[in-house]
Parts: C-alpha cells; sequence; structure tokens
C-alpha cells in the first residue's frame, strides 16, 4: 500500500491515537512507526529512489518520494545519560536508529510537522529566546552559564531552570527538574559550576497562556486555578485546581506567534507566554510540545493537525 | 554533581517506562491506534485522551523525546 501520510511515534503517545482516528476517518493511506517495535518490523530505505519500504507485521507499506506528509513524534537526538549502563545491543540500537529516523530526511518533498533540522534549533532556547526578541516579543533577562557571580544582577529572586529537560535516572527513581523561584543570590559556586543553567527574571503577577499553532490555526488558553495566576510552576498544581480557559490575544501578539513559528521553520509550535497586567511575555516554544491536554469540543487540535497532514 | 542546584531543586518520583494501561487494551497496529473492547482507547476528553498531560510529560514523551 502507498502511504500518504507517514506518522513516527512511539507507542504510548496517546495524542497521536487522536490523530490517526481522524486520518483514518478521513480515508486517508497513512503508516505508523512507533520506536518500540522497530526491531519487529522490517524496514528498508533506498536514498536512490527516495523511498522507504516496510513490513509491518506482516502487512507491506511503500513511502515514496510523493508521500504527502511526515507526523514526526519523536527525538531528534538522544541525551546521552541512560540510568544504568548500556548493553552492547542497546548501544547499536540507540546509534542506529537514530540514525535512521534521521534518514527520513530523504522525504524532503513531503509537509513534515515538524522538520527534524528545525526542531533540533528550535530546541534550542538562548536561540528561540534570540529570535522572539528580534521579532518584537517582550522576553524576560535571561542569563545563561555556571559563573554565579554573574547572578548577583537579578537582586535576588528569580527563576531557575535547566538549558535542556533535566529528566534523570537515579535506581528505581526518576527526577524532574520544574522552573523554580529561587533567591539566586544565595547560590554557591559549587551549586552551579559543574553544569550551566539558565537564570530568568521573575515576572510578577502571572498569568501562564499557552499558545498552541497548528499551520495558520491558534488556540491561547490561559491556565489558572481559583481563577488566579499561579506564581510557581503550573505544572506542581494538581490537575483539580488547575483551569483551562481560551483567550483572545491581542492582534500584535498572535502575528509574533506566527512569525516566530515562520522563522523558526515549524509547523506546529507550543508556546509558553506570560501575561504581565496587560503585557505579554514570551518564555519558551516547544517544537514537539504535547497539547492532548488540551483538546476538547472547542479544541479539536487532533482534527487541525489531521487537517493539516492531509493538505496537498 | 549531586550539589548541584538543578539536581537539588528536582522533584523525585518512583520511575516507570511504561503507564498503566485497562486490562482490556491492546494496541492494533493495523489501525495504529489503542483499542479496548468497546472500540478505540483514546477519544478526546477520554480519560486516554486528557491523561496525556502537560503535567504528564514524564510519561508521554515531551520530555522524554531525547530517551
Amino acid at each position: 500500500m502507498n502511504v500518504d501520510v507517514l506518522v513516527i511515534s512511539s507507542l504510548y503517545d496517546f495524542s497521536t491515537d487522536l490523530v490517526i482516528q481522524e486520518l483514518e476517518k478521513n480515508g486517508v493511506s497513512y503508516l505508523r512507526l512507533n520506536k518500540e517495535h522497530f526491531s519487529e518490523y522490517r524496514l528498508t530505505i533506498n536514498p536512490n529512489t527516495q523511498s522507504l519500504d516496510a513490513d509491518v507485521f506482516g502487512e507491506l507499506y511503500c513511502v515514496t518520494s510523493d508521500v504527502r506528509s511526515i507526523f514526526y513524534r519523536q527525538p531528534v537526538f538522544l541525551r546521552n545519560a541512560p540510568a544504568e549502563p548500556l548493553s552492547l545491543q542497546e548501544q547499536l540500537d540507540r546509534s542506529q536508529w537514530m540514525g535512521f529516523l534521521r534518514s527520513l530526511t530523504i522525504f524532503k518533498n513531503a509537509r513534515w510537522m515538524n522538520n527534524l533540522a528545525s526542531t533540533y534549533l528550535a530546541e534550542t532556547k538562548a536561540y528561540q529566546l534570540a529570535i522572539a526578541s528580534e521579532i518584537g516579543f517582550t522576553v524576560p533577562d535571561t542569563i545563561i552559564g555556571n559563573d554565579v557571580r554573574k547572578f548577583s544582577e537579578f537582586d535576588g529572586t528569580a527563576i531557575i531552570k535547566s538549558l535542556d529537560t533535566v529528566l534523570l535516572r537515579e535506581g528505581s527513581d526518576c527526577l524532574f527538574t520544574y522552573s523554580t523561584i529561587s533567591n539566586v543570590s544565595k547560590l554557591d559556586d559549587d551549586e552551579v559550576s559543574s553544569a550551566p543553567l539558565t537564570v530568568q527574571e521573575y515576572i510578577y503577577p502571572k498569568i501562564d497562556i499557552r499558545v498552541t499553532v497548528i499551520g495558520e490555526k491558534l488556540y491561547a488558553t490561559k491556565i489558572t486555578s481559583e481563577g488566579k495566576g499561579i506564581d510557581d510552576d503550573w505544572r506542581i498544581s494538581s490537575r483539580e485546581e488547575l483551569e483551562y480557559t481560551d483567550v483572545d490575544l491581542p492582534r500584535a501578539v498572535k502575528e509574533n506567534c506566527f512569525e516566530l513559528l515562520d522563522k523558526l521553520n515549524l509547523n506546529f509550535g507550543a508556546i509558553d507566554l506570560i501575561q504581565r497586567n496587560e503585557e505579554f511575555v514570551f518564555i519558551e516554544i516547544n517544537p514537539t510540545g504535547e497539547w492532548g491536554w488540551l483538546t476538547n469540543d472547542c479544541r479539536r487540535i487532533d482534527v487541525d493537525i489531521s487537517n493539516w497532514l492531509m493538505e496537498r | 554533581m549531586n550539589n548541584h542546584v538543578l539536581v537539588k531543586l528536582a522533584k523525585r518520583k518512583p520511575y516507570s517506562s511504561t503507564p498503566d494501561m485497562p486490562d482490556d487494551a491492546y494496541y492494533d497496529s493495523i489501525k495504529g491506534y489503542w483499542m479496548d473492547k468497546k472500540g478505540a482507547l483514546v477519544s478526546s476528553g477520554s480519560e486516554y485522551g486528557a491523561r496525556v498531560s502537560k503535567k504528564c510529560d514524564q510519561e508521554t514523551g515531551e520530555d522524554q523525546k531525547g530517551e
């Protein structure tokens, strides 16, 4: 079967289930490949003919250079921080399957959500802040590094966050770092010198706004608790405490959001803004940001993504 | 390294490589989505749709994309 829409995902990426069901409803020829099953599939890329042949548990598929779109929900790189030593087989798997996924860039005529190279660059927080500032967003004062002396310019309270996701394993536990309000003037050199971190101006009072952009569609959702903004990282609050309310952004802010995606060559982006009184401050954009938690009858992001994938 | 502020501030929780799934759930590799005896397991607003939460990044992939 010739494939019109190729989906690269993982088995437990439930948001992808929603998109796939929409593709199925619309009679689109699609193929979903999950990373957990790579070694059970039989996959062959031919760079000369620009094609991918897939034997998926006995079903045969062909992805040609005419493939319409690729929905890429997988890493563009692997963090080199395994909790336990990797076996020879695991080392081989990690390196070669990532190389295989990058090889899908042969489908250069397809519409990508999102292109691997663009995602890689857009994941870099310093780069996205620089671009956001250039196009006119208000951005918080930010410094990135391991020189504790530089943090004194924040005069006490600031936000501490990682440059890249901190998801560590120790024994049977995992550790995850959220954005944290902290008195950075009390930090010592030995608390920061071994690895760089991001220190950012603490915006207060604040209301978190998640902007989800899919092609030319945009949803802006205010995140509050009991009708009020959440001082800390809202992800620490329990789900029951959170309210998600649609908001209409000023036209200039919407235009900045679209322009940011354009400059970053992204077709999907999850943008975090903070509203301080009447001002909207750019915090970050996630090219692979989650959106399943936002879907409801009025926010059919799954439908928007599938429609975008089906467009010619 | 354990003295680093990012490690000190990290939230610790038990690690699980896969989410809890209903007993009758199975993945249909031809359809490309999860099913249970009633049909599609995930729909907009369902437990396994709404639970695909920004809050559950660690389970759902947003922050495991490099793992």
